[in-house]
């Protein structure tokens, strides 16, 4: 019964949170009766019902971003619980792996390079860098735990002063759209962004739904899963690949989100219990709420938009230590 | 037809030492075989080479007339293999049930069945765990964990089953009742291949023995029990008394009365 209800609280929140959110912006505040109001005129014919700038407001300003922030929380998130069951280490998540530096150094080049879309070598450059932090814990036997947090710090750091080159190349008006990128930009959310994250994000998050309780039995080591007769070598690459590309792009479309993907699989765990059949659901409905609350709150209610990147290192940065401190003995293994 | 296990010359090297030297054995089918041995003799490095950890040896494993190094995983495996590592500590604190469920995923591509859960609630209910099944395994005692751990193996169903030291960690009462298990298993079919330390309890419950001993294996099933006795002196490298106990023979160390 207990469990029934949070089971329905999991599908509801998020829904109410949007409406919600679409009835909070900078321009008006509007009820929810004007906005169902403002609603049902946009679909209707006739032409003395529309108030075109609330229309623009609600359908090309907030509802994109809305839709967008939604998504990114929910894949930042849910490929944050994915690498946390897969490493078998609530500590990681994929910024701890590279990937933030990676995305930031490939959108800078091409801020600078017009030629390239920022989008695509955004993501080219995460993926690679995740890559190369995998490549880099390989190189011994296996991959251990602490060789592969330090190794992502070893790329990140490589990747960061390749973005300072970058910075300090570029004219200060570069620089500027260079910043801003690396600390998160849901403002400059849009339909066209929306359409290039929509389908990377919504395919990886499918298959990750789809293979949702094998993250159980890979939690528990290589050795247990061969022990029932499961090779998890092919499940472990589609995992890790798919969670990488759905972070990827998201960083590529809103840009650096630090930390939340570390949070959030911590809070779906306390309030579902740590199986990932259940989990999986709970990061996709909890990562974008949250992310969602956050942003509504940077838009809102400070009189300035504090860009959401630092909101979330800042309740990150906390959390990250406390997990650290609590789960150090983990790191030996 | 089935042709138990068979290791048919194997060697293996960890670097410069050779930890296996040609090894020749026939675990039967259907049985309860032990392997013993001491500390670092071989023992472990044998248990992975047959559960397919280790596949950088020379020789050959055959398992009910397959080779080791063509089993394929999976959920049409010709051959089911399950096998328990020693004590194994995870991360997150999955609850019983959702511990043992994991042993059945070879046979659900995505969630797992109505027929995965009857069949963990079938072997939990077996082993008297079924009140356990929503505490979480992080809070469960070692011997109950060895049997939760026992019950992820035996929900795939596996024909052979081995067993890395079941009773390491184990106050008596649950090296009694893990152990009772396997040979309640082995009496019903499953071939159970099992290290262990303690020789006594071994042959308590096992049907053929193997001692492992510089990287030599040797049956010491038929023996006799002085030459028994001769044998297991030499491994353990202990002047060893013997009592009888229930019609068997079983050795203990005398104390004060080593010979080095």
């Amino acid at each position: 019964m207990k469990n029934k209800l949070r089971i329905i609280a999991l599908w509801l929140t998020p829904i109410l949170v949007i409406i919600g959110s679409l009835q909070l912006g900078a321009t008006e505040n509007l009820s929810i009766q004007e906005l169902t109001q403002y609603i049902i005129n946009y679909f209707s014919s006739s032409d003395l019902l529309h108030d075109v700038p609330i229309e623009t407001i609600l359908w090309q300003v907030r509802l994109p971003r809305i839709l967008l922030t939604f998504l990114v929380g929910a894949a930042l998130a849910t490929s944050g619980g994915v690498l946390q069951a897969i490493f078998r280490n609530p500590i990681v998540d994929p910024f701890t792996l590279g990937i933030s530096s990676g995305a930031a150094f490939g959108a800078a080049l091409a801020m600078l390079i017009p030629v390239l879309s920022l989008n695509f070598t955004a993501f080219f450059f995460g993926v690679c860098a995740v890559a190369m932090t995998y490549a880099v814990s390989y190189a011994g036997q296996k991959a251990s735990l602490i060789g592969m947090v330090l190794s992502g710090i070893i790329v990140s750091g490589v990747f960061t002063a390749l973005l300072t080159v970058l910075q300090y190349l570029s004219d200060p008006y570069k620089l500027q759209a260079i910043v801003q990128w690396t600390m998160g930009n849901l403002h400059t959310a849009s339909w066209a962004k929306l359409h290039t994250a929509f389908f990377p994000i919504v395919i990886g998050l499918g298959v990750i739904i789809m293979l949702r309780w094998k993250l159980d039995l890979l939690s528990l080591g290589d050795d247990e899963a061969k022990a029932v007769g499961v090779n998890p070598k092919w499940l472990k690459l589609i995992l890790i690949s798919v969670a990488t590309m759905i972070t990827a792009s998201s960083v590529a479309a809103v840009g650096v989100i630090s930390l939340f993907g570390l949070i959030v699989p911590h809070i779906s765990r306390m309030l579902f219990g740590p199986s990932n059949h259940i989990n999986v659901w709970a990061n996709l409905s909890i990562g974008g709420t949250f992310l969602l609350v956050i942003d509504n709150f940077s838009r809102a209610v400070m009189p300035f938009e504090i860009p959401v990147g630092v909101f979330t290192m800042i309740i990150g940065a906390p959390v990250f230590i406390y997990l650290m401190r609590k789960n150090i003995m983990n790191w030996n293994a | 037809m089935r042709k138990g296990v068979i290791i048919d010359k194997v060697s293996f090297n960890h670097g410069k030492l050779q930890v296996l030297d040609e090894i020749y054995a026939q675990f039967p089918s259907g049985k309860l075989s032990v392997i013993l041995g001491r500390n670092g003799s071989g023992k472990s490095t044998l248990f992975k080479i047959i559960a397919g950890l280790e596949s950088g040896y020379i020789g050959n494993v055959h398992i009910e007339g397959l080779n080791r190094k063509e089993i394929k995983l999976g959920k049409n495996q010709e051959v089911r293999i399950g096998f328990m590592n020693q004590f194994h500590q995870t991360t997150f604190p999955y609850k019983v049930i959702d511990i043992v469920l994991t042993g059945r995923s070879a046979f659900s591509n995505f969630s797992p069945s109505k027929k995965d859960y009857e069949i963990v609630e079938e072997t939990l209910k077996s082993f008297d765990l079924w009140e356990l099944k929503d505490q979480s395994y992080t809070s469960l005692s070692g011997g109950e964990r060895q049997l939760v751990l026992l019950c992820r193996v035996l929900v795939q169903k596996p024909d052979v089953l081995l067993l890395d030291e079941p009773t390491n960690h184990l106050d008596l009462n649950y090296q009694v009742k893990v152990m009772d298990c396997i040979r309640d298993l082995a009496n019903k079919g499953t071939m159970v291949i099992c290290v262990m330390h303690d020789p006594n309890l071994a042959m308590m419950y096992g049907d053929s023995f193997y001692l492992m001993e510089n990287a030599k294996l040797s049956e010491i099933t038929n023996l006799d029990t002085t030459e028994l006795k001769q044998r297991l002196e030499q491994t353990y490298k202990l002047a060893l008394g013997q009592l009888f106990h229930q019609g068997k023979a079983v050795f203990m160390p005398l104390i004060n009365a080593k010979d080095d």
